[in-house]
């Protein structure tokens, strides 16, 4: 069965082959570092070093701010 | 003196987190604002490849930031309230220095360091309000730079996409106006917590 997972507002369609397992795989999938993005599931910050074990499921909606250098 | 422009912002609180091309901008503008007190953190000296775009003076390449930050300020308004903190900021060191803040305005350089306060302003500072910044680098595409909430204690400033790398630098004026983005995003977040509502800006 396919999932949705709203990212930043958007919903977006992951079949069974894709679907990422944790909010890590998810940022390696869209290839993001995680070491510059900020993520919410749900509206809950979830703290860097927790990415790796946040088991994603179908529905979820995720915000990434992703932060480029500069300042 | 002149009178403040917001005069119930005279008891406001503002953390500025990096006291670079953001924070020494941001800065100046708040002072000239009057606006309460300012609690400026940063680790670092002036250096001459600094003055393309941060707020200090060529008499000034050596001296600690937050010295020289201050020295300006106060030139601008000799009462300004001015805390100052010779410190690299951590998750710890974010919570304590930024205690009695209203807003944090994050102006760092290194993108890590950015996650690093946010991350610890929206998960552990619940009662405050952080304003920061990505995507300020290169020069003209001034209408790009857009200020834009991400929840109610997050606003986000820059066009997302232009970081710092190998030809494409930092400008005083793409900076300065996203710099200026940032300073008018926290007079407007202050305006709405002293008055307890979320309408934004001139109508």
């Amino acid at each position: 069965m396919s999932w949705t997972l709203k990212i930043n507002g958007t919903p977006q369609t992951f079949e069974p082959s894709e679907q990422p397992a944790t909010l890590a795989d998810l940022l390696k999938q869209l290839q993001m570092d995680k070491a510059a993005v900020v993520a919410e599931v749900d509206g809950q910050v979830v703290p860097r070093e927790h990415f790796a074990q946040t088991v994603l499921r179908d529905g979820q909606s995720i915000e990434l701010i992703r932060f480029v250098g500069g300042g | 003196m002149t009178p403040p422009v917001f005069y119930e912002l005279k008891s406001a609180v503002v953390g500025i987190a990096g006291l670079g091309g953001l924070g020494s901008n941001v800065a100046e503008a708040l002072v000239r604002m009057k606006i309460g007190k300012l609690i400026l953190v940063d680790f670092d000296r002036v250096e001459a490849s600094n003055l393309n775009r941060q707020k200090y003076f060529y008499d000034q390449i050596g001296r600690w930031k937050v010295d020289a930050t201050i020295e300006n300020l106060l030139r601008i308004w000799p009462e300004a309230q001015l805390e100052g903190h010779k410190v690299r900021l951590t998750p710890e060191t974010v919570q304590s220095i930024f205690a009695s803040a209203d807003v944090i305005a994050e102006c760092f350089d290194r993108a890590d360091q950015k996650q690093m306060i946010v991350e610890t302003v929206l998960s552990k500072m619940p009662d405050k309000v952080i304003v920061s910044v990505s995507g300020l680098a290169g020069w003209g595409a001034s209408n790009e730079i857009v200020t834009r909430p991400i929840n109610n204690r997050l606003i986000l400033v820059g066009d997302s996409v232009s970081g710092t790398g190998p030809g494409i630098p930092m400008t005083a004026a793409r900076v300065g106006v996203a710099a200026y983005h940032q300073a008018n995003a926290i007079v407007e977040v202050l305006m709405d917590l002293k008055h307890g509502q979320l309408s934004r800006g001139a109508q």
